[in-house]
C-alpha cells in the first residue's frame, strides 16, 4: 500500500459517460479545473499533461490503465514546482460506479513515500475541484472563479 | 500505522449557498429526511441539550448532547449509535461552516477521542460522501440526490 494516500469519494447526479467527459475534455475542466486542460491520446501508455491558461505545463505522466466510463489510472508529475517534482511520480485513479442514476466517483490519490508534498497539495485540492464539478454537472453552473487559474503561482 | 491508532475522519464539501442554509440544513427535519437516509434530526440546539435521529420507521437510530453550537459557524455533537450489539466508543461529530468567496466550506470531523479497532469507521466512511454529497444536491438544486434510505 502507498505510504501517502487521498482518497475522496462523491456522488453526482449524472451519467458515467458525461461524468467522464467532464473529468478529461477540455471544454468541460476549462469550466471548473482551475481554467487547466488536460492533453492526452486517453490510451495506455500514452502521455498526459495538464496545462494551465497561460501555457504552462503544470503536471505530467502516463495513462496506466483506461476502461473509459468505469476507471482511469494515471501517472502525475509535480512541473512547476521544483521541490515537488524532485518527489517523482504519484498515480491518480478514477473509479466511476452508477447507481441510481447517480454516479459514485472515488478518486485516490497516492505515491509510494512517506509524507509526500503532492498528496498533501492535491488534498486541499480536490474537495474543491469535486465539488466545482458536481456542481457544474448538476445545476450547468461551476462555482464563480472556478474557471480562473490562481494568482501567483 | 498500528491497529489501535485511528485518524479524525474528516469530509470537506464546497456548497454554492449561504452558511444559513447549511445550517438549516443540518439541524432540520425538513431537510435531512430528504439527504440523510430518510432520518428526521430533533433537538433546541441549545449546549447541552438532547439531539437525536430518528429512522423513519421512528426508530431511533442516533442520539446524543449537543456540546457547541454556534450558529451559523460551527455545531459539534457527541455521536452515540443506537441499536449496537456492542456500543460504538465515544465518538463526536463536529461540522465547520465557513464562506470562502462565493461558496461554503462545510468540513466535517468525526473524532474519537481514544484509540478504537478501524472497523469502527467504516460506517463513517462509506456514509458520511453519500450524506454531504446528498446535502449539497438538496441545497444546490432544491432537490434530492436519488439515494437508498439506508446507510451501507
Amino acid at each position: 500500500m502507498a505510504m501517502s494516500r487521498f482518497v475522496y469519494v462523491t456522488y453526482i447526479r449524472a451519467t458515467p459517460e458525461k461524468l467522464w467527459r467532464a473529468l478529461i475534455e477540455p471544454e468541460f475542466t476549462r469550466q471548473y479545473w482551475v481554467g487547466t486542460i488536460q492533453e492526452s491520446e486517453w490510451k495506455k501508455g500514452a502521455s498526459w499533461k495538464m496545462i494551465a491558461p497561460d501555457g504552462r505545463l503544470t503536471d505530467s505522466g502516463e495513462i496506466i490503465e483506461i476502461e473509459p466510463y468505469k476507471r482511469l489510472v494515471f501517472s502525475w508529475r509535480n512541473e512547476f514546482q521544483p521541490a515537488v517534482k524532485a518527489e517523482g511520480y504519484s498515480r491518480c485513479t478514477y473509479d466511476l460506479e452508477e447507481t441510481h442514476g447517480v454516479v459514485k466517483l472515488t478518486v485516490t490519490h497516492e505515491m509510494d513515500i512517506e509524507d509526500a508534498q503532492l498528496i498533501v497539495g492535491v488534498s486541499s485540492g480536490w474537495p474543491y475541484i469535486l465539488a466545482t464539478l458536481k456542481s457544474l454537472l448538476e445545476t450547468g453552473k461551476a462555482f464563480e472563479g472556478s474557471d480562473k487559474f490562481p494568482e501567483g503561482i | 500505522m498500528p491497529a489501535e491508532m485511528t485518524p479524525d475522519t474528516i469530509y470537506i464539501t464546497y456548497i454554492n449557498t449561504t452558511p444559513e442554509k447549511v445550517w438549516e440544513a443540518l439541524t432540520s427535519a425538513a431537510f435531512t429526511t430528504q439527504y440523510f437516509f430518510g432520518m428526521r434530526i430533533e433537538s433546541d440546539w441549545r449546549p447541552g441539550s438532547p439531539w437525536v435521529l430518528y429512522a423513519p420507521n421512528g426508530k431511533r437510530t442516533v442520539h446524543g448532547t449537543v456540546i457547541d453550537a454556534d450558529r451559523p459557524r460551527r455545531l459539534k455533537v457527541i455521536w452515540a449509535v443506537d441499536g449496537l450489539a456492542e456500543p460504538l466508543p465515544d465518538c463526536d461529530v463536529t461540522y465547520d461552516i465557513e464562506p470562502m468567496g462565493v461558496v461554503v466550506k462545510l468540513t466535517m470531523t468525526e473524532h474519537h477521542p481514544a484509540p478504537l479497532d478501524p472497523k469502527w469507521l467504516e460506517g463513517g466512511r462509506q456514509g458520511w460522501p453519500k450524506i454531504l454529497s446528498g446535502l449539497k444536491t438538496l441545497l444546490e438544486t432544491g432537490k434530492p440526490l436519488p439515494m437508498p434510505k439506508a446507510p451501507g
